[in-house]
């Protein structure tokens, strides 16, 4: 079982709405507990006339959930839910015990239950009086692979990271990386892989932006998220066939319930670049129109030259400001929710990374730093990325006879205008314009438990039609493209055993607007293809638990990768791309073990994915000749490649309560099968351990604690030869340092307080993920502070 | 129906029909400022004769290769020497130096020789911080030999404010960089 998972709850909260509100980062991991009744005194006999009822729900949609297994852990014990959702397990003997709760489609629940009675009791009281505990079990429905395992970053490990990108707070995930372009723009890489072989679904709806281009970050605001879910490996049944190398869920709070006001205000504070960033939320419902909630929230940051231990980079400012609003009905039987948001963000790019030509780039790594160095200032001046991104959804959903049918529209628009220092041209135009646009829309019909509630599952029909305008230097053409999907995927539970199957199938049409010179030059390409995934899950004891799941996932060429012709500034690479690519096949086999006992958890996870005419730049033997001078030519390639390997993730109570060990161990070798080496560009193999210290309460400051972490980071050794203008960066160690608490102000409002330091030792250090590795080392020491208080 | 549903119903109306916008007619992409012809214009002091040398790739990076004309000049004379860069892409084909001239003080011409003994280059013209802008010059060549002349056409913009602009080739990226041929033949 996940540890996130556990009831962190004192077992006989004297209030039960405070100790909720006081364990909120526990209490959105996916359960909450009611104690309607105990009673808490000496115990005697032995009484095997204890009770437990109660009913499970959807979190979401507060409807019950018939077919759900409740068992009491190591006992025979357990009981189904009814079609009105009620369970009730009877003649179990008092103690302490464990419940869990089993349902396909959700999370597993486990709960501590006291089933205690005093002495002086009537035995003639009703049972129900004196020995039952009435449970309520609030499930949250599970929208990934159950087979394959996800990893969530919520509650205080997302708090940590608050104020970063969200390609940094992902890193905090074993198995995920980052592709960096200095420091601000960072992408996340799952198991070696990124840009289009990830899909990211911000709140529900498939972020599509550039995201072929290593230097194109996310857009999106990390204060929205509440969660984010990695999905690592191929899951290209639920989120389209192109997720081959996972998928990242980023899931806001759900609507409240209630409609007091509430919010949260964030605040972080950065030493190096002086950032700083601002984000708050407010939400609450609407008096006159029952069961309608709102929420709006909006971030501001604001940055400027970020320092490595040497010298200040110029150029690396950063400025966003994002808002969004939500708004939605429920009711139990169905609901809608609108949602907008808004993304615009100005980054700087690191002036000493503008080179012209390959002959500049030699010069700049012979030369170790760059050649100008400035001091610190916020104004952001060309190259820089000026980038805005609108999304706009609308979900409706309806429950009838245990069915739901739920549907989701969206409507996004990114305009990205990258500002080259370029050319005796003072214009103001960008040198580079993408204007893209898509609609989505997804129809997705959960239907009621079958069989006894021991299968469950969802067929869906997803859409997507996108068109993309390029202006300024020819890089990718104009494109429209259309997708359509059907899947299904199927869900059974058997006793220790939970199988899971699922298939789809997309169709997608692409129109090419190419031009030669200024001849139009169309061209359309069609691709279709299937994809499946079969696993299983089992759980021979509350201990142990393994899982394997075998997932195909297929991605047609983007038009970059058909199309893409001229100099990549960045890389100082002449790129072209081939019309003749076919799509990519990704075979991907992946297996976990979980061990949970009492003071140790621990996780293997280990993959290994084919992927059949897996499309690369492939270096070519004579370089392009340019007015710019030489730049090394790269073709769009086929070829075969496989990428092995384990993530392991162990958290030990040393002194429980106390004093904790966390080990992150990242292993990964990607080889090219038709080359017979290795591929270019993929993550080194990593080791981070940290020691957690709860110091608990000092002076106001509750919860208290003391996190030291040691990341290590090996070369990476396994390149192809003379693949790169400089060998790959040595191995580094980074230290850093957290410190954080709670202050508990008023009934409902608290601070939450985090003091950090990375990079603690002040190292000079290079990153072969890093594409600004050839002109400069990375960031240095970096002090922040960070305050959240929620009201 | 009530109220409240036609309400919904409205909204979600209003979701899907912001999705069907016009939109625009595709276009050529236009690259702003590209520079397909580097011209060198030798004229021999105490002499009218010029003699013009071209590197020229009008497709862009990429596509045909570019061609480059072999400069033969005589050895231990004196020549000016004009640089011109131009875009013929364009019908006509417009010069890029009056773009760099107007912005003198981030650009600088540079011409190296593959061997000192091959000539030595003095920019004439100056910009208004008194440094070299490169775009016209003296060159005195060396003793019969072959080798071959870079030219490049440095772009030097301040950074954060600050000029950084001093003379030599090291600040700055790029804008053209190439290499021809030399032969100095009595």
């Amino acid at each position: 079982m996940n540890k996130k998972e556990l009831p962190p709850f004192p077992l006989f909260p004297l209030h039960p709405t405070r100790s909720k509100r006081r364990w909120q980062p526990q209490f959105f991991a996916g359960w909450v507990l009611f104690l309607l009744f105990h009673s808490a005194y000496a115990q005697t006999p032995k009484d095997c006339h204890c009770l437990i009822k109660g009913v499970v729900k959807d979190r979401e949609t507060r409807q019950p959930i018939v077919g759900a297994i409740l068992r009491i852990e190591g006992t025979s014990f357990f009981a189904t839910t009814d079609t009105s959702g009620r369970y009730k397990i009877d003649q179990i003997c008092q103690g302490k015990y464990t419940l869990e709760c089993r349902i396909v489609g959700y999370k597993v629940i486990k709960t501590s239950i006291v089933l205690e009675h005093s002495a002086e009791e009537d035995l003639n009281l009703s049972e129900d009086e004196v020995h039952l505990q009435d449970v309520e079990i609030v499930a949250r429905r599970i929208q990934t692979p159950l087979s394959q395992k996800s990893s969530l970053l919520e509650g205080q490990a997302l708090d940590l990271t608050r104020g970063e990108t969200l390609g940094d707070a992902l890193k905090k995930i074993s198995g995920v990386t980052t592709l960096q372009t200095g420091a601000s723009i960072s992408k996340p890489v799952i198991h070696g892989l990124h840009s289009n072989r990830v899909v990211i679904m911000n709140n529900g709806i498939r972020q599509e932006g550039q995201q072929w281009g290593s230097e194109h970050a996310p857009e999106i605001d990390p204060f929205i998220a509440k969660r984010l879910t990695v999905v690592k490996g191929a899951a290209g049944v639920r989120y389209g066939s192109d997720a081959i190398a996972g998928v990242i869920l980023v899931e806001p709070d759900e609507l409240p319930k209630s409609p007091r006001l509430s919010g949260e205000v964030n605040a972080a504070a950065f030493s190096n670049g002086r950032i700083g960033v601002v984000s708050g939320t407010l939400q609450g419902g609407l008096p006159q129109w029952k069961g309608w909630t709102w929420r709006i929230q909006g971030t501001l940051k604001n940055g400027g030259n970020i320092r490595t231990p040497d010298y200040f980079m110029a150029n690396t400012g950063v400025r966003e400001n994002n808002f969004s609003a939500t708004t939605g009905y429920r009711s139990s039987r169905f609901g809608v929710e609108a949602f907008f948001s808004q993304f615009v963000n100005n980054i700087g790019i690191f002036s000493g990374s503008h080179i012209g030509s390959t002959s500049d780039l030699l010069n700049v790594i012979k030369n170790g730093e760059p050649f100008i160095k400035t001091g610190f200032t916020r104004n952001i001046e060309r190259p820089n990325q000026l980038i805005l991104h609108n999304l706009l959804k609308g979900k409706a959903f309806y429950n009838f006879n245990g069915n739901r049918l739920s549907w989701t529209v969206g409507r996004q628009f990114n305009r990205r205008a990258e500002y080259d220092l370029h050319g005796p041209q003072a214009s103001t135009n960008p040198a580079l314009l993408f204007r893209i646009t898509t609609l989505t829309s997804d129809l997705v019909l959960d239907h009621k438990p079958l069989g006894n509630g021991k299968m469950s599952g969802q067929l869906g029909l997803s859409g997507l039609y996108q068109y993309n305008f390029t202006d300024g230097r020819p890089l990718i053409p104009d494109f429209e493209q259309t997708n359509i999907g059907i899947f299904g995927l199927e869900r059974w539970v058997f006793q220790h055993w939970e199988l899971e199957a699922g298939a789809r199938f997309d169709w997608r049409q692409l129109d090419v607007f190419r031009f030669v010179g200024t001849t139009p030059d169309p061209r359309h390409h069609s691709f279709t293809n299937g994809s499946g995934t079969v696993g299983v899950v089992y759980t021979p004891d509350e201990k142990l638990s393994f899982r394997a799941n075998f997932g195909t996932a297929w991605r047609p060429p983007t038009p970059n990768e058909l199309y893409s012709k001229g100099v990549h500034h960045g890389a100082a690479s002449y790129e072209e791309g081939d019309e003749t690519l076919r799509p990519e096949v990704a075979y991907n086999l992946i297996g976990s073990v979980e061990y949970t006992s009492q003071r140790f958890k621990g996780e293997l996870g280990m993959y290994h994915n084919q992927i059949s005419d897996f499309i690369y730049l492939k270096p070519q033997a004579e370089p392009i000749l340019t007015i710019r001078g030489a730049f090394p030519y790269f073709k769009y390639t086929q070829t075969d490649a496989t990428f092995t390997g384990f993530d392991l993730d162990t958290q030990w109570d040393v002194i429980p309560k106390r004093f904790s060990h966390n080990l992150k161990l990242s292993y990964l070798r990607a080889y090219d099968r038709r080359e017979q080496g290795y591929l270019v560009f993929i993550p080194a193999n990593r080791i981070e351990n940290e020691l957690r210290w709860s110091v608990g309460k000092v002076f106001s400051s509750k919860d208290t604690y003391l996190m030291l972490s040691h990341l290590w980071v090996d070369k990476q050794r396994r390149v192809p030869p003379n693949s790169d203008f400089m060998e790959p960066p040595s191995a580094y160690h980074l230290w850093n340092i957290n410190i954080g608490g709670m202050l508990s102000l008023k009934e409902l409002s608290q601070l939450h307080w985090t003091f950090a330091v990375q990079n603690v030792l002040n190292t000079s250090y290079r990153d072969y993920l890093n594409r600004f590795r050839y002109f400069a080392t990375e960031q240095g020491r970096n002090v922040s502070l960070k305050l959240r208080y929620t009201f | 129906m009530s109220l409240f549903h036609t309400r919904l119903i409205i909204l979600l109306g209003l979701v899907v029909t912001l999705g069907s916008c016009k939109k625009e007619e595709p276009a050529p992409e236009d690259e702003n400022e590209l520079i397909t012809t580097v011209r060198l214009k030798f004229t021999e002091n105490g002499t009218t004769t010029t003699q013009t040398f071209e590197w020229k790739d009008l497709d862009g990076d990429g596509g045909a290769a570019p061609t480059i004309s072999a400069i033969s000049l005589r050895p231990s004379r004196t020549y000016k020497l004009e640089v011109e860069f131009l875009n013929e892409s364009v019908s006509p084909a417009e010069s890029i130096n009056s773009e760099i001239l107007e912005e003198a003080d981030e650009h600088l011409v540079v011409v190296t020789p593959s061997a000192s003994s091959l000539f030595t280059y003095t920019a004439t013209d100056k910009d208004s911080r008194s440094l070299p802008i490169g775009l016209a010059g003296t060159l005195v060549t060396g003793t019969a030999s072959t080798g071959t002349i870079k030219v490049q056409l440095r772009h030097q913009p301040p950074v954060n404010g600050q000029p950084v602009k001093n003379g030599t080739v090291t600040p700055g990226s790029d804008d053209a960089n190439v290499t021809f041929p030399l032969t100095l033949v009595p």
